[in-house]
């Protein structure tokens, strides 16, 4: 056991900072710090700048195209991009869809999908919760009949995370009806540029929209865009989501988002003095930060126990980093103090020329408090977690 | 100690249900946050209801009721989201007015102040966070026998709405209130929505010429009189909150007997009562502590009112948060979207957090205390 970054783990670090400070665009960053909307296009130009200095895939095996790095290597890699103000990397393709690909989809359409999602050539989304089906997902109803010339999906789904922009689908159908639950699901790539795929916003608490509701209606997929084997869905389903709630911890968001709590305690006043000097504040501060340590460690030791992929003990870090994440907005609102008030949802673009310090941040402090409620949501909420804590690991 | 409601207050509190059910249902409460402006309509309303004329004294034309009405009245407005600004103008404008010595302004405006033809806001915070209500840099000047007012007060809840702002201010050091007309030269409003729509405003002053008579009071008596406005303001928001914690609870309730996962209603699952159940725990420390704070206006024992009304405003802006947050989180997605009137309350509920001192400053005055 060696617990310290060694010389050449130190060197990379390096490089990632150096690389960061020179390829994002400072348009990006901005927007990035100041919690304001991103683009599409600024996904993809970011995404575009790593794949052209051979960091597309950071997470993949080289084999596919990927880096090959260590966990530790992709937790540096992840705690540095976010550091430095670059966006998160659409998980959609990389690390949700991607990893199910590489481990149960046949050789030809590894080689259809997975080159493309390097340069987000293609836009994926999920295409797994549905209005009757949340919690419970296996109760999905989203139904595939077979024909002559393929399956056709009929069905709704919805939660639909930047659909407004998806090329392809990932999505859970039931293929057959008469079998258990979990038993009768299958998992098919869905064209989403076809007649009978309608896709409509969702407003959410912050007044944006990211999420959306999607249609499929006599919606026509070739059996060649089934994932492994029919009526398999629900094992895949699982194996992606144990990514997703990986991913969903966010170490590097967490320690992005102390940065920018920290630089607002330093910048705003309380009773005449910068508010960091604070004593209260100085504690909470350093409460969530000992939070983050743990998570990170955390995060290290399970990716070091799980060569197969994550397992159940995903759920751990979900529900830690999702509460820390939670605790970290709800801190910086509580620093901005009069200058959180402010809150129209056309500054998230445009931004705001209502007073206040703190970069801009002010007009984004509620909207981000508010929006980082759904984080205990998505992915699986909470109870879910603790669930699958409850039986799968304690076996209780 | 009497608990029951007066009749005077059953019945205004029975008639104020029925309206704000009616008038501020989820559709118009949400087309009213779509405009900058106040609604007149519903001002009015709450103006023939009696409500605007609670605090002021009989002999002005108000009903001259007590802090206990407070509670009853606002646990109604709170249930129905109503957010027009009776807490700043008739609450705390009427409160800071009444106990003022300036006769003459007291003629002249809480009549209009009951009858709603005259808005109130209180611009007292600047900027940056401060603990201390007279350590402020806006400033009067007697010049000729004429004031001049310059400065910057910051987050003025409904500053847009109000024709008259009562303004802290500096005078020869002193803190000194004066009673502003809103149209007068060198008044710059800027107004905005804040984090759960309601409007607040920044506002400059720039060289703003007043008569003398604009003076409401000086010294230890304006700040003794803001504090009790003020104080006045945290009963209310107490009762409004612990009105919208109820209504919420109510509505969450009402999801979980509905929505079905796992073949059974969600209320059925205990992990999820027990969510419920903390959310009730709460709202009724959240009440407790609404009663506090109206006790506390009668308290002759000025230490022990500052720790009751901070103490309240701090329970129960937490149970706000506590219930806001359980609120969304048992609602799963829909939670999180616009369509549903969940995200209102939460907003709302946070929003109280903020106003009229945070969880921090009162921690602040309460720490004082020791």
């Amino acid at each position: 056991m060696d617990l310290n970054l060694t010389q050449e783990d130190i060197a990379f670090r390096e490089e990632v900072r150096q690389f960061v400070a020179t390829a994002l665009p400072q348009d990006i960053k901005d927007k990035v710090f100041k919690h304001q909307r991103l683009e599409n296009t600024d996904y993809i130009r970011w995404h575009h700048a790593l794949d052209d200095h051979g960091w597309g895939a950071p997470s993949w095996p080289v084999e596919f195209g990927g880096t090959g790095w260590t966990a530790l290597q992709k937790l540096i890699f992840e705690i540095e991009t976010f550091k430095g103000g670059a966006p998160r990397l659409l998980p959609f393709g990389l690390s949700m869809i991607g990893p199910v690909l590489m481990k149960y989809a046949s050789p030809e359409m590894q080689q259809r999908f997975l080159p493309r999602m390097l340069r987000i050539e293609d836009w994926w989304c999920q295409g797994y919760s549905e209005p009757g089906s949340g919690s419970d997902l296996a109760s999905l109803k989203t139904r595939a009949e077979k024909t002559p010339e393929g399956y056709v999906v009929n069905g709704q789904k919805t939660w639909t995370t930047l659909g407004q922009y998806a090329d392809w689908m990932f999505c859970l159908v039931r293929t057959d009806p008469d079998a258990k639950p979990q038993r009768g699901i299958s998992m098919l790539l869905i064209d989403m540029r076809q007649p009978g795929v309608t896709v409509r916003p969702i407003k959410t608490l912050d007044g944006g929209h990211d999420v959306n509701e999607v249609w499929l209606e006599d919606v026509k997929v070739p059996y060649e865009n089934l994932v492994g084997n029919e009526n398999e869905g629900w094992t895949y389903a699982k194996y992606l989501l144990g990514h997703e709630r990986t991913g969903i911890a966010g170490i590097g968001l967490c320690y992005r988002e102390l940065q920018i709590l920290k630089d607002l305690a330093a910048e705003v006043q309380w009773n005449g003095k910068p508010a960091n000097q604070d004593s209260r504040l100085k504690d909470k501060i350093s409460l969530i930060e000992a939070d983050i340590i743990a998570l990170e460690m955390m995060l290290l030791r399970i990716a070091s126990d799980s060569t197969q992929g994550p397992g159940p003990q995903a759920s751990v870090l979900k529900i830690r980093g999702s509460e820390v994440q939670q605790d970290l907005a709800k801190l910086q609102l509580e620093v901005m103090g009069l200058n959180g008030w402010p809150y129209s949802p056309s500054w998230l673009e445009a931004g705001s020329d209502v007073f206040g310090p703190g970069h801009g941040f002010a007009a984004a402090a509620s909207a981000n408090y508010f929006d980082m409620r759904k984080t205990t949501i998505y992915g699986g909420t909470t109870e879910v977690q603790k669930s699958i804590i409850a039986k799968q690991i304690l076996d209780v | 100690m009497d608990f029951a409601y007066s009749q005077e207050q059953q019945m205004l509190t029975e008639s104020l249900s029925r309206v704000v059910k009616e008038d501020w249902s989820f559709e118009k409460r949400r087309k009213r946050q779509e405009q900058a402006e106040l609604d007149s309509a519903a001002w009015n309303t709450l103006a023939e209801l009696g409500v605007l004329g609670l605090s002021v004294p009989a002999e002005y034309d108000g009903f001259g009721e007590s802090a206990a009405s407070l509670l009853a009245i606002h646990q109604e407005l709170g249930r129905g989201l109503v957010s027009e600004p009776v807490v700043p103008s008739a609450v705390m404008g009427a409160r800071i007015l009444a106990g003022s010595d300036n006769e003459a302004l007291k003629q002249d405006y809480l009549g209009k102040l009951a009858s709603g033809e005259t808005i109130f806001s209180l611009a007292y915070e600047e900027g940056q966070r401060n603990d201390n209500l007279a350590d402020i840099s806006t400033q009067v000047q007697n010049q000729d026998g004429k004031l001049v007012l310059s400065g910057q007060k910051q987050a003025v809840w409904h500053a847009g709405a109000a024709n008259v702002f009562i303004v802290s201010a500096l005078l020869n050091g002193e803190l000194a209130l004066l009673l502003v007309p809103s149209d007068t030269d060198g008044i710059v409003v800027q107004d905005f929505p804040s984090m759960d729509g309601t409007r607040c405003g920044n506002i400059v002053f720039n060289q703003v010429n007043l008569d003398a008579t604009a003076l409401l009071a000086s010294g230890q008596q304006a700040l003794d009189l803001l504090n009790q406005g003020l104080d006045d303001g945290i009963v209310a928001l107490c009762a409004h909150a612990a009105g919208a914690m109820d209504a919420l609870l109510g509505i969450t309730v009402e999801y979980l007997k509905t929505r079905q996962q796992f073949g059974k209603p969600l209320a059925q699952f205990q992990v999820l009562q027990h969510r419920l159940a903390d959310m009730y725990v709460q709202k009724e420390v959240a009440l407790s502590m609404a009663y506090v704070a109206a006790a506390a206006v009668g308290e002759a024992d000025q230490a022990k009112k500052r720790r009751m009304l901070s103490s309240a405003k701090v329970k129960v802006a937490m149970a706000g948060r506590l219930i806001g947050e359980s609120a969304v989180q048992l609602h799963g997605g829909m939670g999180m979207t616009h369509e549903l009137e969940v995200g209102d309350y939460f907003k709302r509920l946070t929003f109280i957090d903020y106003l009229l001192g945070d969880t921090t400053y009162h921690l602040k005055q309460l720490e004082a205390l020791e």
